[in-house]
Formats: C-alpha cells, structure tokens, sequence
C-alpha cells in the first residue's frame, strides 16, 4: 500500500517543491508546507520530520532525511530524498535535480499508464475464460448424476453423488481463487494516477 | 406483482436480504458517481483556465483581476465557483476567497494549484512560468486520466455483463434444459451451491472492474446490487425454463 501511495504522490510533491523552491522558499519551509497535508503518505512522513525537529529530538534534519531513505519504498521517494540528502550536506543545486527528476518521473508515468493499459487488456479475456468455461464445465459434472440416474446408469459406473458433489464444490472456490489472482494484476499494477 | 416474484423466492433468504441491500446500497453509490462526474468536470476546466491566467498575468494583469475576469469567461461549474467565491470575497483577503474557492471544489487538483498559487503570489514568484508550468503538468495528467478511463471503461463493463448477468442465464439454461425440477430432478441443493457461486463472482467481477478503473470504493457500493441481480437471475431462469 506504502508503495501505491508513494508513486502515485511522488510526482505531485516534486512539482510543489519546485513551484514552492524557485519561489524562494527554503528547503525545511518547503519540507513544512508539504507536510501541512494534502500529499498523502509523504505528508505524514515530512510532517513527522519537522514534529521530530521541533520537539528536539532530532539530529539534524539530514539525518532524518536519510532514515526517510530506508523507510521509503519506491524508487522516485528515494531519488527525492537522496537529492534532498545531498542538498543539505553538500549544497548542491536542488531545483536543477527536481526539474530533471520531475520530468523523468513524468516520462515513467505515462510509459507505466501505457503498460497497465496494455497488460489489463487481456485481463476481461481472462477472467471470462475462466470464470465462464470453468462454471459451464462444473455445472454438467454436477449435473451427472440426475442425467445418469435410472437406464443410462448401467453403462457407467458413476462416483458417488456426494463425491461428485465436493468435486463441483472444490472447482467453483478454484475458479474463484483464479479469477481473484487475475484481478490482483488490476490492483499490484495501478500506476497510480 | 412485486410481491409474487420475491413470493417465489421465499427459500431463498440470502437473495432476499441481498435484494434489500442492493437497493439501499444502489442508492448510497449514486452520489459518489455524481461528485465524480462534477469533480472530473472541474479537473479537466482546470489547464485551460490556467493557460488563459498565465496569459492574462503575462499581460500585466494582476492575479486577483485576471482571476475574476477568467472566471466569468470560464464556461461550466469551474468558471461560475470561481466567479461566485471572488465576487462575495469583498470584505476577506484574496487567500481567503481563494481557500474558499478550492474548498468548494472538492478537487485535490484545484486545492494543490491553490496553495501552490497562493505561496508564489507569498513570495512575489514569476506568476507566468508556475501558470504555464502548472497548466501544461494537469493538463498531460488529465489525458492521462481520460485515457485510462475510456480505454478501460468498455473492459469493465464488459466484465460485469458477462460475468453478472451472461453467466448465470446461460448456466440456468443448461440446467433448466437438461434437468428440469418439473420433471422430477432433484436439483435444489446444485442451485444453492451455484447461486452462492455466482454472487461471489459477481463480487469479484464488479471489484476488478471497479479496480481497473481507479475507483474500487465507489464500486462496493454496488456489490449487493450485482450480487442479488445475478442470484435472482439465475434462480429466476432455473424456475421459468425447468419449473
């Protein structure tokens, strides 16, 4: 869920630190604003930063960054908080990198969007073979034994009905399980938009 | 002739209770897709009248003006909120009204262009560029949006006909054909078994659907409903076509 929230973020919260950046906002005030709410996951997580700051607790906001690094999971998250890592220790040029990064997250955006289009086009077909032929196939095996009962039963020897029965039952929570597998992709997958 | 169709299904409690349920709960998901449909309306308003705002304060304008100005041009719900906010705005503050506007929106897209909006005009930012910028940003993120959208509605429909409403008709035909109750079959235990299967499915189908197309919660609202129809299709068909 953690990475859901983070990439579908992500993105929004560089472009804030930009707008907020080149506007002559500092870092930590940026940190703030965004932590004010309003982006989800990153929200709680920069708005425990400055909790953190201000209680006097922390070692330094650098620090804090760099245990944001090891909690966050997507890789946009902690490409975010690696330049905001090397900003504070080394004063490099933040809003350069958020411009780069915030073009190249984009880029991956719209190729991801692409893909999940893509790859659930197939899903619609795979869930209707198998939450349709398996159904089909399962209601004539439990319909066997009342079409196989009286003359039609001496020429086969049929399981018992109640075999029959769990048989058809093990099948439908079978084609169930699978069409919850195939409709997992829909959700493991979400771009996040 | 209400009450001799739920008459036929009086052996059935789950479909009965879930009747019941799909229409109360059909009526608690009719809101959610109301509010979506305004919110998107608004969201897709929003890079146009960004464009023209970036414009207006790249001609001098300033914001507040270019913003009531823009407003009355904007057709549709977008232009008439920010109309109304900045026209009975006149004893708050600019930011106040702007607050106000966002709020009313309901739109995480207008409040993050708000506040964004707001701190730049703080800071005595370039106005233009962050207009230009931001219009052009929710503009590839609508697309983005109406796209996943249109591509995937068809899929999730198709889902939810097939799997809600095909499956069970074409099942009840199997076994009203094969083995009809008329004639001595004993196959209520079979309907039982199917029944439950379908509403499970019928679950599972319109939660992917709802999943494919971003918007699962407002989906759920509709489980019941799909639920009881595909129940009630298929103990129906099983009653009309075997007796």
């Amino acid at each position: 869920m953690r990475l859901l929230e983070e990439k579908k973020e992500i993105l929004y919260v560089i472009r804030t630190m930009d707008v907020l950046m080149s506007s002559g906002v500092g870092l930590e005030a940026a940190i703030h604003t965004i932590g004010t709410g309003g982006y989800g996951i990153i929200s709680s997580d920069f708005s425990s930063l400055m909790e953190k700051s201000r209680s006097g607790k922390s070692r330094g906001l650098e620090f804090d960054v760099k245990g944001l690094m090891n909690k966050s999971e997507s890789e946009g998250y902690r490409r975010l908080l690696n330049t905001m890592y090397s900003n504070l220790t080394q004063n490099t040029d933040l809003l350069e990198t958020l411009r780069k990064q915030g073009k190249r997250m984009e880029d991956d955006r719209n190729e991801e969007v692409k893909k999940y289009i893509e790859e659930l086009g197939g899903v619609p077909e795979t869930l209707l073979s198998i939450g349709m032929i398996g159904p089909i196939i399962l209601a004539i095996v439990g319909l066997i034994p009342q079409l196989m009962s009286g003359d039609l039963g001496a020429f086969m020897k049929l399981p018992p009905a109640s075999t029959i029965q769990s048989v058809v039952n093990i099948g439908l929570v079978m084609t169930l399980f699978g069409m919850i597998m195939i409709g997992l992709k829909a959700h493991t997958k979400d771009p996040g938009l | 002739m209400l009450f001799d169709i739920l008459e036929a299904f009086n052996d059935q409690m789950l479909l009965l209770l879930l009747i019941v349920f799909g229409i109360a709960f059909g009526a608690g998901g009719i809101p959610p897709m109301i509010e979506r449909k305004r919110r998107r309306s608004i969201e897709n308003q929003l890079p146009g009248l960004l464009e023209s705002l970036s414009d207006a304060v790249g001609a001098g304008r300033g914001i507040q003006e270019a913003m009531l100005d823009q407003g009355r041009n904007t057709p549709g719900i977008l232009g008439k909120l920010l109309t109304d906010t900045l026209e009975s705005s006149h004893s708050s503050s600019f930011d106040a009204a702007m607050s106000s506007f966002a709020a009313k929106t309901r739109s995480a897209q207008v409040q993050r262009v708000t506040v964004l909006i707001d701190t730049a005009v703080e800071q005595d930012a370039p106005l233009q560029g962050i207009l230009s910028d931001l219009s052009m940003d929710y503009e590839r993120l609508n697309d983005l949006m109406n796209r996943r959208e249109t591509e995937l509605k068809a899929r999730g429909i198709l889902i939810i006909i097939f799997v809600c409403i095909g499956l069970p008709v074409l099942i009840a035909f199997i076994v009203g054909l094969f083995a009809p109750a008329n004639k001595g079959y004993q196959i209520s235990d079979f309907n039982q078994t199917f029944s439950l299967f379908f509403a499970a499915a019928s679950a599972i189908a319109a939660s992917v659907s709802g999943r494919m197309l971003g918007r699962m919660k407002d989906f759920l609202w509709w489980l019941p409903f799909w639920m009881s129809v595909s129940m009630g299709l298929y103990l129906g068909a099983v009653k009309i076509i075997g007796g």
